[in-house]
């Protein structure tokens, strides 16, 4: 590409950049300001960095026990995500028994099946056996609709990895077992940190599970906590700003230090696949 | 990667070799029968959850919807369900929103397919931008609709730069004739960052020969994206146009709820916000499961259909 052209496709670019950051440093300044420097002008700088909206929508608002259950939610999930994952993803890939293309075609099937297509069944099913509105019944709703998923990319990380290496662990004494907990978790670290975060992602950000298993306010995770505040703040902009603050800066945390790994996890499938 | 993940296994064998060697003879003949379960052992709880509230949930729903609500809970009903939908402006609306999602999908895929090819060709700042592009697709829709919100008020900021422009205020959200499409907008926006790395990781697997070849022989960069591009790189094309579809038709019920809940006048009603609707404050889960049903039809048609022009569109290449 000529010189002059990379320039000028450079600065629309650029300004496109620009607008994907403008609205959370927009959110960021109006969680700074009092009602009153928000009502007088919207976009000026906080005259003062001032923490006490964050205090107030993380104390009297609520927003810790929110926060608190999302985090319970999402570490059970994704520790289960894995755990259930890993050892189908393994016995997928290594493990010759009859019907095992039949098991991953069943995977690949419940891969294309949206939470919006079974959402009213499952909510009786959790209905009737009382996992409403429970913990355990959320977590297990999550690891239900992100496991065909984790199970995908786990057994085609297992598939890459030379059959060699499980025969000789066998020789030496090992179980089926003790390749899976000493081999194969080991081996597949990057996988797992890759799908470990995407699921944590996927989890956190959740709206629609959440609104539909958890319908009392004490049990509600931080998304539905969001959503609850644009009603009851309406006239309390900077507080409403920073509950939305608190909710998203635990996603920018995580993604400054593993964008890659998140990458990994969205392309796998789309090049080989 | 390759050399990483392989030292990985060294010192794993390794290990294990060490810890064999240390002591525990082996228990084979012990072992065998729970050797033979092995695979049934580490797949149930998967195909136990999967099979229990997945697929199970699947058939329950679809024969779910052929029943009726209210006083007719547990009758078959045929497909009162579904005359119901038909007739309801509100699932009628959502069906046209469907069709402007398709009619908007070639854009959704082409923003991020040229920016990903000026990041591949290294314009300046090219480092930079990825990281950028990619951030508001791991936000949740709460956390951008609910910032959108804020933008997009009457008296919000886009107004007020518009006003500055002369161009008089818009009510975004407000305005049924509007409202979808800023809430589209809004959903491009957020994930175009997505649809864009994927298209990089095809682009790390594009021969960069091909590329110095269509140079040398002084092709223009339209010439060059559509000749050695767009061919080279069909089936991440094929897989960013189905997952856009998806995501379109399943994970915009967040920006919905948040930024209109539907409104105004029902006009940004989606098949998934109609479910929930009905499922969730209707207490017609009947009616819901169709609903649930019809979505995942046109999920299989469009996605079907996409894939088999894509498949023709590749042939004639």
């Amino acid at each position: 590409m000529p010189r002059l052209t990379r320039w000028v496709v450079a600065i629309p670019m650029a300004a496109l950049a620009l607008a994907t950051i403008y609205p959370l440093v927009f959110t960021t300044n109006v969680a700074m300001k009092t009602r009153r420097e928000y009502v007088l002008d919207r976009f000026s700088l906080a005259d003062s960095l001032s923490w006490d909206n964050l205090v107030k929508a993380w104390t009297s608002v609520g927003m810790s026990r929110y926060f608190l259950n999302s985090v319970v939610v999402v570490a059970c999930s994704v520790g289960l995500l894995l755990l259930f994952g890993s050892m189908a993803g393994f016995a997928l890939a290594r493990l010759k028994f009859r019907g095992s293309s039949a098991l991953f075609l069943g995977v690949l099937a419940a891969l294309f099946i949206p939470f919006q297509v079974i959402m009213v069944p499952l909510a009786r099913i959790m209905a009737d056996t009382g996992l409403v509105d429970t913990y355990p019944g959320l977590v297990l709703a999550y690891v239900a609709q992100f496991l065909p998923f984790t199970i995908f990319l786990l057994t085609s990380y297992y598939s890459t990895v030379p059959p060699d290496i499980v025969d000789a662990a066998r020789i030496d004494g090992n179980t089926v077992y003790g390749v899976y907990w000493r081999i194969m978790l080991p081996i597949g670290a990057p996988a797992l940190l890759s799908v470990g975060v995407l699921n944590a992602l996927f989890c956190w950000n959740d709206v629609l599970i959440s609104l539909l298993m958890m319908p009392s306010a004490e049990h509600r995770t931080l998304m539905v906590g969001v959503t609850s505040l644009r009603g009851q703040y309406s006239d309390d902009i900077p507080t409403f700003a920073s509950g939305v603050l608190i909710a998203a800066v635990p996603v920018l945390v995580v993604y400054l230090f593993l964008q890659r790994q998140i990458a990994d996890g969205v392309t796998a499938g789309s090049t080989k696949g | 990667m390759a050399a990483q993940s392989l030292s990985a296994v060294d010192v794993a064998v390794a290990a294990s070799t060490a810890e064999a060697a240390g002591g525990t003879p082996p228990r084979r003949r012990r072992g065998a029968r729970a050797e033979r379960l092995a695979p049934l052992v580490l797949l149930a709880p998967a195909v136990l959850i999967i099979a229990g509230l997945r697929l199970w949930p699947l058939v329950l729903g679809i024969n779910f919807s052929f029943t009726g609500d209210g006083d007719r809970n547990g009758m078959m009903v045929g497909f009162d369900n579904y005359l119901t939908l038909l007739n309801d402006p509100l699932f009628r609306t959502a069906l046209r929103n469907v069709g402007l999602l398709v009619l908007l999908l070639p854009v959704a895929v082409a923003i991020p397919g040229l920016l990903a090819t000026f990041i591949y060709l290294k314009v300046p700042g090219h480092r930079l931008y990825r990281g950028v592009y990619f951030f508001p697709a791991v936000l949740s829709p709460v956390i951008v609709g609910a910032i959108f919100n804020l933008l997009l008020a009457f008296d919000g900021p886009l107004n007020a730069l518009l006003g500055g422009l002369g161009i008089g205020p818009v009510d975004w959200l407000g305005d049924p004739d509007v409202a979808i499409f800023a809430v589209v907008g809004v959903h491009v926006w957020a994930t175009f960052g997505m649809a864009l790395v994927v298209f990089l990781a095809g682009f790390a697997t594009l021969d960069s020969s091909l590329l110095d070849a269509a140079e040398v022989d002084g092709a223009s960069l339209p010439q060059t994206v559509w000749h050695v591009i767009i061919p080279s790189l069909s089936r991440t094309i094929q897989f960013v146009f189905v997952t856009t579809m998806i995501g379109m038709l399943t994970s915009m019920f967040g920006l919905v709820y948040v930024m209109t809940s539907g409104g105004p006048e029902g006009s940004t009603y989606l098949p998934e916000y109609y479910v929930w609707i009905q499922q969730g404050q209707m207490n017609q889960p009947a009616l819901a499961s169709a609903a649930s049903t019809a979505l995942f039809l046109i999920m299989l048609v469009v996605g079907l259909a996409q894939i088999g022009i894509l498949r023709r569109a590749g042939k004639e290449d």
